[in-house]
């Protein structure tokens, strides 16, 4: 059972000194109740507080790191199934698998095409996470060989994949302190692999073929022998397999409590495909369906594009709209002329009236007032996109600059604003256009 | 039920299936019992037959059996002296009579003589896909006989989708040819189909119109069935087809078939001049299916609710109706029809003469282009809606009492009142404030209108551009009118509007508005949650805080301010589907903390379990969630034993350490979080403002905002504490920002807060 | 050593209705098969817990005028054909959709504006080349889609069409026709599950049953809203099978309308070089879109690229392959 603020608040200082960051100790409280700040925070906690809201706290699906620095992937801590229920934290690191048997030109080539591969959506770069180095030619020297190749060619998380404890070790000294990932603890080579994590500090992945009571076992072994970071790779690879098996570890851990089974999960999407296209549309089934990390056998911008912006809808906080940067868009080449449309900042509304601008092919002005991500009547209701805000945008953007008349199209949906827009906008001409978005191409046709 | 209708309508149904049973004998022995029997152009054989007894009627001897279920159906006419209920012998007997007179219809089909021919001047070509091998339909020389498939479900997609009202089947002939078309263009305004059958001393309508030269027809939404009462079954054979066409019903379900009638078929028979047995026992036969008759003779009325869903039974005779002339009284007899079935009328456009659209709602009109103004600061400017007796006023009636504006100087001003009185079966004294507060909304459509306020300080300007186009003051009674019908059609079947200019009338008005807003202002002080058994939802924010459920009640509105129990209420007659449900209050689990047994059954289900229980009167325990429209946002203040309230005007620092806007955060989204919540503004001066916590005397710091606007509100709410000083005990943005200067504040003017039990 | 895990088992109490498209001769129609969707009481995929009768299908997107404004791959791969609904159909039926979704886009009142009649012959000319089952959509002016899908519901008698759209404020001629001809029908409301749910009792406040009701919930495209969808979706399945009546239609989803109109599927002039090879990318985006909409729920996605067909099948095999 989850602590509320309130009780949260009764086992805290009650000093309201601040440090925290947060203004008063019932705000620290609710926001610790919302899973939104840290209990580390709280430099005056007494021992025995933190004891009880530790056990209250303790995620139950661990959050586990990959790599150091910056670029170090997090993955785990999640908390619900769907989406919808509050949000997915954690968004899954997208690994490209590279083989020491390449040749080292061509290897050293992907590196680098991974390690600049980098495009900005929505504000947002979106980039690749990690390199996984798998010792196919058996070699514990070419597998060293290749790790250490890495050096000064890339900062990405890594992630080792040898069968054998000493190519493993044989990699992971070349990796000294980097925290790759280990793939993988099994049956048969935990007790060699667990050593190898606590050794080196690294995360750890632990594999049993299809069978979860026997992977709970193991995590249980490992982690009695002191390795907590872990990672699951459950052995299934059918697409309809991997759905259930990674439902199933979601469920066991979030509504069954299994601990044993609370870890994020490792996929390879690439092994049961039988074309590259394929690969992709199983990666995308794992972002949305419950991975950590996604190994890629193939790299290439067209494919990881979709599957990265796929990775960024799903991990949008539903409650906290995405939202698009204010200002004042061109859309198909606007004129000194052209109209100029408003509307709030929050995405869907952005993308629903620019593309149906787009698509009237009539060239205008978009102007996006910073509504704080909400919708038109939303925004409207809430105080965020009136009268005031949309004069001080048009300002602000420099609207008047570009264009040479004085007229300006709000939302149907706020045509109550417009009196008091023209007083707040002295000679402009305010005209109100359609309800919804789906109207607006025919609205630009007879504007003039 | 009349006993004279009833035993009138048995002795009908009697005759004419002693009648129907002749003829089968007769047309058997001369044409054979396997001769064929088909209606033209349909697929539904003898549709009554088929609807109500499942009977699939192709042949002459298939007629047997049919007319045992219309004998089975008959009772004695019932002797001088005896008084019972008769409702269910004369349903009996006009269902007997519909399945006969089909009988005979069809029998006539196999000999030929239907469709009716017509054997006077006038010819009658029913619709271009009519298919005939009768050379004299061809001619034109028949009436049209049973509407064909392919219009049933042309005109029904239109009735179902209701573009078209309904129907009216007009049954005899009129006092005059004026009159009679006069009835008919009447009801062909309204889109209403007519049918038309039957006679008078063998005059029937159908003659006067064919006289009159009225083109009949399928495009003209008028149909001659023939002339005698027996034709009236097509009619009735057509609504029985709408159901097993548009209702997915099956042959042999008569109970559910006119049910569907009843529910969704508009339709009403009037009968023009003297009735007899035969036309009381087709009459007895349209009321089970719930469509009411209306008389322009004198006959016994059958006026509660039942069969239909009003009254059975009107007589209006035609001469006593008020009325200038013949054509008012025409009129009004439609009017009166459309009525009692409760057919809607649909108002589509505001017939003004300046634009009129949402879009002119925010426009301003300024002084320099202000042509004359009402209210404001140099004249008295009221709205009053209230409800009125159903027959004491007339639909779309709209007075001006005193002079018109043309007299007012440019930029001048008069004083005005707005009257509107409505009526509707479904309206209540309750709505009148709610839609009373629609005439802003309304007035405001109007481009060239500018509305502000409400009751006794609404301000209208009217601009110079209107008033060159045209706008009078008849035309806000136009708009108020439409948009009422449009609107409210659900609670609203009639509207009048009267305006007063004249000094003496406005002023009586004005007196009387105000002793009703005094008189709603005091039921809505006297409404409390013990005394309602419903709460309502409001779901509408479900779109962006999907687990998000409003529960107001009368003494708790909703948190955006815009929605009390009464706008539920309305809202949830005018849109029975919509986000505002009624809640059962159920079993009280703790009166103390508002907890009900049906408030939290329905919050789990329309939270999709995401909320279990909700307290209505607490911040401690279960508080309600929000889902960020609130007006105002109630934290408690743990140091200072109380709680603090800002409001979304307040842009400053509270003493939580947070502006309204973070704090938004955390009381939105649909979370419930004890210690926190997003509240209505006038949920303060409620009683049961945080009651379990100790109610309004809780509050310690309370933006200005809200004590300056709402001052008379609160020196009330500080009078029923007890504590006439106490708002300036509550501290405010003006003297303390945390919580560090809000504890001095307290103790120096010792608020009750401070000595009141712990809060937690 | 831990007992063993024991595996979760949800124990749902609703499941989504079974509808099925299209009419054989047997049932009054023309149409060489039918198309049955729904049926499962489990969410999507998950069969150990649950039995998903019917696989989803796949439909492709036509329409009765030159898409002028479709991508230029799109026009690249079909060519000539755009020009011609029946042959269209009839290519589209090749390249393996399970369903046709035919768009009256030309009766549109800014567009070419035509008729009843017109309409009424397009859907037979596709009808006669198709043996498929056919969902037709109005232009989408509330006018026009009454005109022309009343004339399409008479002329098409029989054949078990999906008319649409219906929407919250223009749905009841759409509905009365369907009832009239003995179609179905397609439910659109805005990504909100109330709406949804509330045009699902108005329709069936008009007697049409539920039996005979398509929801289509609105699809956002990758990138572009899916998120939304997404959720509002899985909240809409996760609702049928809680046993919430209202909700349990199944889903149809108009992914090729929305992946095609993203800018990433629809040019390949002044975009960032990381976006990768145009038509890739572009099959990429509208199968992704549905790959997505069908681990939420799709019952039938509606595509534009035969590519993404041939893709989108092999997915739902992989997925429903136990």
């Amino acid at each position: 059972m989850a602590l509320s603020g309130l009780d949260i608040y009764k086992l805290l200082p009650k000093t309201n000194c601040k440090e925290c960051g947060q203004p008063t100790c019932l705000a620290f409280a609710m926001k610790l109740a919302q899973k939104q700040a840290e209990l580390s925070a709280c430099p005056y906690v007494s021992e025995q507080s933190k004891a009880a809201l530790a056990a209250a706290s303790a995620p139950p699906i661990r959050l586990v790191a990959i790599g150091t620095g910056e670029k170090k992937v997090e993955v785990g801590n999640e908390t619900v199934l769907f989406r919808h229920e509050k949000t997915f934290f954690h968004a899954p690191g997208i690994f490209v698998r590279l083989k020491d048997t390449l040749p080292a030109a061509e290897a050293d080539a992907l590196v680098e095409q991974l390690h600049n591969y980098g495009v900005e959506r929505v504000g947002i770069k979106l980039h690749v996470h990690g390199v996984a180095i798998e010792n196919a030619s058996g070699d514990a020297a070419q597998f060293a060989a290749r790790v250490a190749a890495m050096q000064g060619k890339t900062d990405l998380p890594l992630m080792l994949m040898a069968a054998g404890a000493a190519a493993m070790e044989a990699g992971l000294e070349k990796a000294a302190g980097a925290a790759p990932l280990i793939y993988s603890a099994t049956a048969e080579n935990w007790v060699e692999m667990a050593a190898l994590a606590s050794k080196y500090k690294a995360p750890l992945v632990v594999r049993a073929q299809g069978d979860l009571s026997a992977l709970a076992n193991l995590t249980e072994q490992i982690k009695a022998a002191g390795v907590e970071d872990m990672v699951l790779d459950p052995g299934v690879r059918t697409s309809h397999g991997t759905l259930v098996v990674l439902t199933q570890l979601r469920r066991l851990a979030l509504k069954g409590g299994v601990r044993a089974l609370g870890y994020p999960i490792v996929t390879f999407p690439g092994e049961d495909a039988e074309s590259v296209e394929e690969e992709i549309t199983r990666a995308a089934q794992h972002i949305a369906k419950y991975a950590g990390i996604i190994v890629l056998d193939h790299f290439e911008p067209a494919n990881v594009y979709p599957l990265l912006t796929l990775r960024q809808n799903i991990y949008t906080d539903p409650q906290k709209p995405i939202q698009v940067s204010p200002g004042l868009y061109e859309i198909s080449g606007p004129q000194p002329e052209s109209p100029v449309l408003v509307t709030t900042n929050f995405s869907l509304t952005y993308f629903s009236v620019a593309g149906e601008v787009e698509g009237s092919g009539k060239p205008t002005w978009l102007l996006i007032v910073d509504s704080e991500g909400m919708s038109v009547l939303t925004g409207w209701a809430a105080g965020k996109f009136d009268a005031a805000k949309i004069a001080k945008s048009v300002n602000q953007f420099g609207v008047p600059g570009k264009i040479n008349h004085k007229k300006l199209v709000i939302p149907g949906l706020v045509a109550g604003l417009s009196g008091e827009l023209e007083e707040e906008l002295p000679g402009w001409e305010i005209r109100v256009g359609p309800r919804e978005a789906i109207d607006i191409p025919t609205y630009l046709k007879t504007w003039s | 039920m009349s006993r004279y209708i009833a035993t009138r309508a048995i002795r009908g149904a009697n005759t004419v299936v002693a009648e129907a049973e002749a003829l089968l004998k007769a047309a058997i022995a001369d044409l054979g019992p396997d001769t064929p029997v088909a209606f033209t152009n349909t697929a539904y054989f003898l549709p009554v037959n088929l609807a109500f007894m499942g009977r699939q009627i192709a042949k002459l001897s298939d007629m047997v059996p049919a007319l045992e279920d219309a004998k089975r159906l008959l009772h004695p006419v019932p002797p001088e002296n005896m008084w019972v209920p008769y409702l269910g012998e004369t349903m009996d007997s006009g269902m007997a009579t519909l399945l006969a007179e089909e009988i005979i219809e069809g029998i006539r089909f196999a000999r030929g003589q239907e469709p009716q021919p017509i054997t006077w001047d006038g010819t009658y070509i029913p619709t271009a896909n009519f298919v005939t091998s009768d050379p004299m339909a061809k001619a034109g020389k028949r009436m049209n006989g049973p509407i064909d498939d392919i219009q049933l479900r042309a005109w029904g997609i239109q009735l179902v989708d209701g573009r078209m009202p309904g129907f009216a089947a007009l049954i005899g002939c009129a006092k005059s040819t004026e009159v009679a078309v006069q009835i008919v263009r009447e009801l062909q305004q309204r889109s209403i189909l007519v049918f038309l059958s039957g006679s008078v001393n063998g005059r029937s309508i159908i003659h006067q119109l064919m006289e009159a030269g009225v083109e009949m027809g399928y495009d003209t939404y008028i149909i001659p069935f023939g002339t005698d009462t027996m034709a009236t079954i097509y009619p009735l054979g057509f609504a029985a087809r709408s159901a097993l066409t548009f209702g997915g019903l099956k042959p042999g379900m008569p109970r559910e078939i006119l049910q569907y009638n009843r529910a969704r078929v508009f339709a009403f028979a009037i009968a023009l001049g003297e009735v007899d047995d035969l036309k009381y026992a087709t009459a007895a036969g349209a009321i089970n299916y719930g469509f009411p008759v209306v008389a322009d003779t004198v006959i016994p009325q059958i006026l509660p609710t039942g069969i239909t869903p009003y009254e059975h039974v009107i007589s209006m005779p035609f001469d006593d109706i008020e009325g200038k002339d013949d054509i008012e009284r025409a009129r009004k007899l439609v009017q009166r029809a459309i009525e009692v079935r409760g057919v809607k009328i649909k108002v589509t456009e505001v017939p003004i003469p300046v634009p009129y659209g949402s879009a002119f709602e925010g426009e301003r009109v300024r002084k320099s282009d202000m042509r004359v103004e009402f209210g404001g600061k140099s004249s008295r400017c009221f709205e009053y809606l209230r409800m009125a007796p159903f027959d004491s006023i007339e639909d779309g009636k709209i007075t001006v009492v005193g002079p018109d504006f043309d007299q007012i100087p440019p930029e001048g001003f008069m004083d005005m009142g707005i009257v509107v009185e409505v009526a509707g079966r479904k309206m209540q004294e309750d709505f009148e404030p709610v839609l009373e507060r629609q005439i802003h909304y309304f007035v405001n459509g109007a481009s060239g209108i500018q509305h502000i306020g409400q009751r006794d300080i609404t301000w209208i300007r009217i601009s110079k551009a209107a008033a060159d186009k045209g706008f009078k003051l008849e035309h806000f009674g136009k708009i108020l009118y439409a948009r009422f019908h449009a609107d409210f059609g659900a609670i609203v079947d009639k509207v009048q509007v009267t305006i007063y200019t004249d000094k003496a009338k406005m002023e009586e008005w004005l007196a009387k508005a105000r002793q009703a807003y005094t008189h709603r202002n005091e039921r809505l002080a006297g409404m409390t949650d013990d005394s309602v058994e419903e709460f309502f939802s409001c779901t509408l924010c479900q779109s962006f805080a999907p687990n998000h459920v409003c529960v107001i009640s009368p003494e708790r509105l909703g948190l955006c301010g815009a929605y009390n129990w009464l706008d539920c209420k309305a809202s949830n007659q005018i849109n029975p589907t919509g986000p505002n449900q009624p809640i059962k209050k159920g079993t009280c689990i703790d009166a103390n903390f508002g907890v009900f047994e049906g408030v939290n059954s329905f919050v789990q289900q329309a939270s999709h379990q995401a909320v279990q229980d909700v307290s209505m009167y607490s911040i401690m325990n279960n508080p309600m969630t929000a889902c960020g429209c609130f007006e105002c946002i109630a934290m408690v203040i743990p140091e200072a034993n109380g709680v603090m309230v800002v409001s979304r005007e307040d842009p400053s620092m509270t003493p939580a350490g947070m502006t309204f806007s973070t704090l938004a955060g955390v009381a939105g989204g649909g979370l419930q979080t004890a210690g926190v919540m997003g509240h209505g503004k006038y949920y303060l001066t409620s009683r049961k403002y945080l009651s379990s916590d100790g109610g309004f005397k809780r509050v310690v710091w309370m933006s200005s905002f809200l004590k300056e606007s709402m001052k008379e509100e609160f020196k009330a709410v500080a009078e029923r504490e007890g504590d006439p000083n106490l708002i300036e005990k509550i501290a405010d943005e003006r003297v303390a920002t945390s919580v560090e200067q809000l504890l001095p504040f307290l103790e120096e003017k010792a608020h009750p807060a401070l000595t009141m039990p712990p809060l937690f | 050593m831990t007992p063993a895990v024991q595996i979760p088992i949800e124990k749902w109490t609703g499941k989504v209705r079974e509808i099925t498209l299209g009419a054989t001769a047997a049932d009054g129609g023309t149409r060489a098969k039918t198309v049955t969707v729904g049926g499962e009481n489990t969410l999507p995929f998950l069969s150990f817990e649950g039995s998903i009768p019917h696989s989803p299908a796949v439909a492709l997107e036509i329409q009765d005028h030159y898409p002028n404004d479709w991508s230029p791959l799109l026009k690249e791969y079909w060519g000539d054909l755009l020009r011609d609904p029946a042959a269209w159909a009839r290519k589209a039926e090749e390249v393996g959709a399970d369903i046709i979704v035919l768009k009256l886009i030309s009766a549109h009142p800014e567009g070419d504006n035509t008729d009843a009649a017109h309409a009424a012959a397009t859907v037979k000319a596709v009808l006669g080349a198709t043996g498929l089952p056919l969902v037709v959509l109005g232009p989408g002016q509330a006018d026009k889609d009454n005109e022309v899908l009343v004339a399409v519901a008479e002329a098409a008698k029989g054949e078990r069409l999906a008319l649409g759209n219906c929407e919250d404020k223009n749905y009841r001629t759409v509905v009365a026709a369907a009832l009239a001809h003995g179609h179905l029908v397609v439910a659109k409301t805005p990504i909100d599950v109330n709406l949804a749910k509330q045009l699902n009792i108005l329709i069936t406040d008009m007697r049409l049953d539920l039996d005979r009701v398509l929801m289509d919930p609105t699809t956002g495209a990758l990138g572009y809203g899916l998120e939304y969808s997404y959720s509002v979706m899985e909240r809409l399945r996760i609702a049928a099978l809680t046993g919430d009546s209202m909700t349990q239609q199944p889903l149809i989803c108009t992914v090729g309308e929305e992946a095609w109109r993203a800018k990433e599927s629809k040019v390949n002039t002044g975009v960032p070089a990381a976006w990768g090879d145009w038509k890739k990318r572009g099959i990429h985006w509208e199968v992704l879109t549905a790959s997505t909409q069908l681990l939420a729920g799709a019952n039938i996605v509606v595509l534009r690229h035969p590519d993404s067909v041939a893709r989108i099948k092999q997915t739902i095999a992989s997925l429903m392959a136990e």
